[in-house]
């Protein structure tokens, strides 16, 4: 483990300042100078400071104001207070406010090294302990689906469930709801975990190829087929085949696909020789597939065959209290993967991740985070960060007067409740009989029908 | 193509005993394959004196010193007798910054055990050798080290700097090598 960190020393007597600063560079952390509280909070917010050295007694704000300040906004953030003799009393309190060490100067040389070796220690000891508990994560919740709102609860208490069993299943949402991480994780735990996954777009190519591409051929049966190639139903023998967009297939493949799950066998384009086979079929969709079905578009037989079990999985607008669990997960992902370090997120910036309406879903946010992530200049992302989210409830492609756009935010709440007066005024937040006021005042008028 | 090598100054501030800067410099020529001159002797600042404390503030008497030009010599040494402090320690036995050009030695805890005894006088030139070796590592912008026998560990006492060898370490040496190179 590199034991070179990144230290702050805070004290507002310079030479203090200087003597350490000269000290850690000697064991070649990166060391950066305070001489206020207010000082190291605004450093803080650019660099993900490891260590802080704080000095209790300064004018301003005092060291342990600093400490209590670290342990609220940046946790993990160690903090050892150095103070004189005679103020054992305060750097009690420290301690017990969550400092990791005291130092009272002037100090030994090597009682610094003492605490710097017992940090190193802690410091691994943490490392190893985040490990275990992201590995432990991953396993319990199923890789990479966040969530704990009621909605996701109930799919995480479905997929152990329907996992143990073969039957099929069919994952209906909207796009960029996590559907094939749904799908892998029924695959990771049901009994055929060890075979393969296959996962396969049927919106994204043509009847023609997907035929060849589940099937496929024997040699020279169209033009290109230069040598024989076997279909993903085959090469998945024994293990999961997810079909996303399996409501875009065309009736002729639905009959296809209808027969090899009642026969277990294929025929590859071009043979005539059936071939056994056994895999376990998840289908996901974004549409309305039973609708479908009364219309005519969709065959009955073959819905019903891959809907044995339907999980349905909420978009995210319905499961906003997880967007704070998901935008914290996405900002770890991206650190790692930008080697940037953003780890805060404003409450502003917060309530507008939370009021979005996510059309995209997880994968327009995790974009998003993305985004910010690599254009951000601090440790924290902030409202002008997401400048590109723009709610589409607030957007207006013409100049208004205040008083229109009031009339037109009251007339848009009214008929998205569906003139629900108690509704739309606990959403305006504003008192039932002020909403009627307003209706009156603005003359809005619910429409016939 | 090889480069002119670095020359050292060894420098008395006060009085100190030939023997010791002599074992100093040939210590530094020996061991890092420096040339070494001793130069004329010079007084500590009197401003460095800390009559509270009763020491000499290391910081005080290097920034004092890196401002005299020393003829040819790259990087200078200077040895005292006096007691040293940084302000958060409660005293040093040599004090030099990263890549600085003036450091500094102190004889007055070496000269004693921690037990309170008093060393042979070969011991103290040892010492004073290792401390030399460990500050000019420092100007030379070699950081501490783990081994606890390379020169470039920390030594908190002088039990440590007797346990320290007067070598440096194999990747401290690789990269005096390369400082020097």
């Amino acid at each position: 483990m590199d034991k070179k960190m990144s230290i702050m020393v805070v004290d507002d007597e310079a030479i203090v300042r200087e003597s350490l600063f000269h000290w850690f560079k000697k064991y070649g952390h990166v060391v950066e100078t305070a001489s206020s509280g207010f000082e190291a909070l605004e450093k803080l917010e650019t660099y993900p400071f490891q260590l802080l050295f704080v000095d209790i007694k300064m004018p301003g704000m005092d060291g342990i104001e600093l400490l209590e300040k670290i342990k609220t906004d940046y946790p993990d953030t160690l903090v050892v207070i150095i103070t004189a003799y005679g103020s054992i009393e305060s750097a009690v309190s420290a301690m017990r406010i969550g400092a990791t060490d005291y130092l009272l100067k002037p100090f030994k040389p090597d009682q610094i090294s003492l605490v710097m070796e017992r940090i190193s220690v802690q410091k691994r000891l943490v490392s190893q302990y985040n490990y275990l508990k992201g590995h432990l994560e991953k396993i319990t919740r199923f890789d990479n689906i966040i969530g704990h709102s009621q909605e996701m609860e109930k799919v995480f208490n479905l997929i152990p469930e329907v996992a143990q069993s073969d039957t099929s299943i069919l994952l209906v949402g909207e796009t960029g709801t996590g559907k094939e991480l749904v799908a892998k994780a029924i695959h990771a735990e049901s009994l055929r975990s060890h075979l393969p996954f296959i996962a396969i777009n049927c919106g994204a190519m043509p009847e023609s190829l997907l035929e060849s591409e589940l099937f496929g051929h024997q040699k020279g049966v169209f033009t290109g087929a230069t040598r024989a190639r076997k279909g993903f139903l085959e090469v998945v023998s024994g293990g999961t085949l997810f079909l996303d967009e399996i409501g875009e297939i065309s009736p002729k493949m639905q009959i296809n696909l209808l027969r090899v799950l009642e026969e277990k066998k294929i025929t590859s384009i071009g043979s005539r020789k059936p071939l056994e086979i056994d895999f376990r079929l998840i289908s996901a969709t974004r549409r309305d597939l039973k609708k479908e079905v009364t219309e005519g578009v969709f065959r009955e037989d073959f819905f019903y065959r891959i809907n044995v079990i339907m999980i349905e999985i909420p978009p995210l607008r319905k499961r906003k209290e997880d967007i704070p669990l998901l935008v914290e997960h996405f900002l770890k992902k991206y650190c790692q993967e930008t080697t940037k370090y953003v780890d805060h997120v404003t409450r502003d910036a917060m309530e507008l991740l939370r009021h979005y309406e996510w059309p995209g879903n997880v994968r327009e946010l995790e974009n998003a985070i993305e985004r910010a992530v690599v254009l951000s200049k601090s440790r924290t992302l902030r409202v002008e960060d997401l400048s590109f989210i723009r709610p589409p409830g607030l957007q207006f492609s013409q100049t208004l007067p205040l008083r229109e756009m009031e009339k037109a935010y009251i007339q848009k709440i009214l008929v998205e409740n569906n003139w629900n007066v108690t509704q739309s005024a606990k959403i305006l937040e504003i008192n039932r009989v002020t909403l009627h006021k307003m209706i009156k005042r603005y003359r809005l008028e619910r429409p016939e029908g | 193509m090889t480069s002119k090598k670095k020359s050292v100054g060894v420098m008395p501030l006060g009085n100190i005993s030939e023997i010791a800067l002599q074992v100093i410099a040939d210590h530094i020529a020996g061991c890092f394959k420096l040339t070494t001159q001793i130069l004329p002797s010079m007084e500590p600042p009197g401003v460095a004196f800390d009559e509270r404390r009763l020491q000499y503030n290391a910081g005080i008497i290097i920034e004092a010193f890196e401002s005299i030009h020393f003829g040819n010599h790259d990087k200078v040494i200077g040895i005292l007798n006096k007691d040293l402090f940084i302000p958060i320690f409660t005293h040093v036995f040599g004090e030099a910054r990263q890549g600085g050009k003036c450091g500094l030695v102190s004889l007055f805890r070496l000269m004693k055990n921690p037990d309170g005894s008093a060393p042979p006088e070969s011991l103290i030139h040892e010492r004073a050798a290792k401390v030399a070796l460990h500050e000019l590592g420092h100007l030379l912008d070699l950081l501490h080290c783990e081994h606890k026998k390379c020169l470039m560990h920390f030594s908190g006492g002088t039990d440590e700097v007797d346990e320290m060898s007067l070598d440096l370490c194999e990747y401290c040496s690789i990269y005096l090598q390369d400082k020097l190179r």
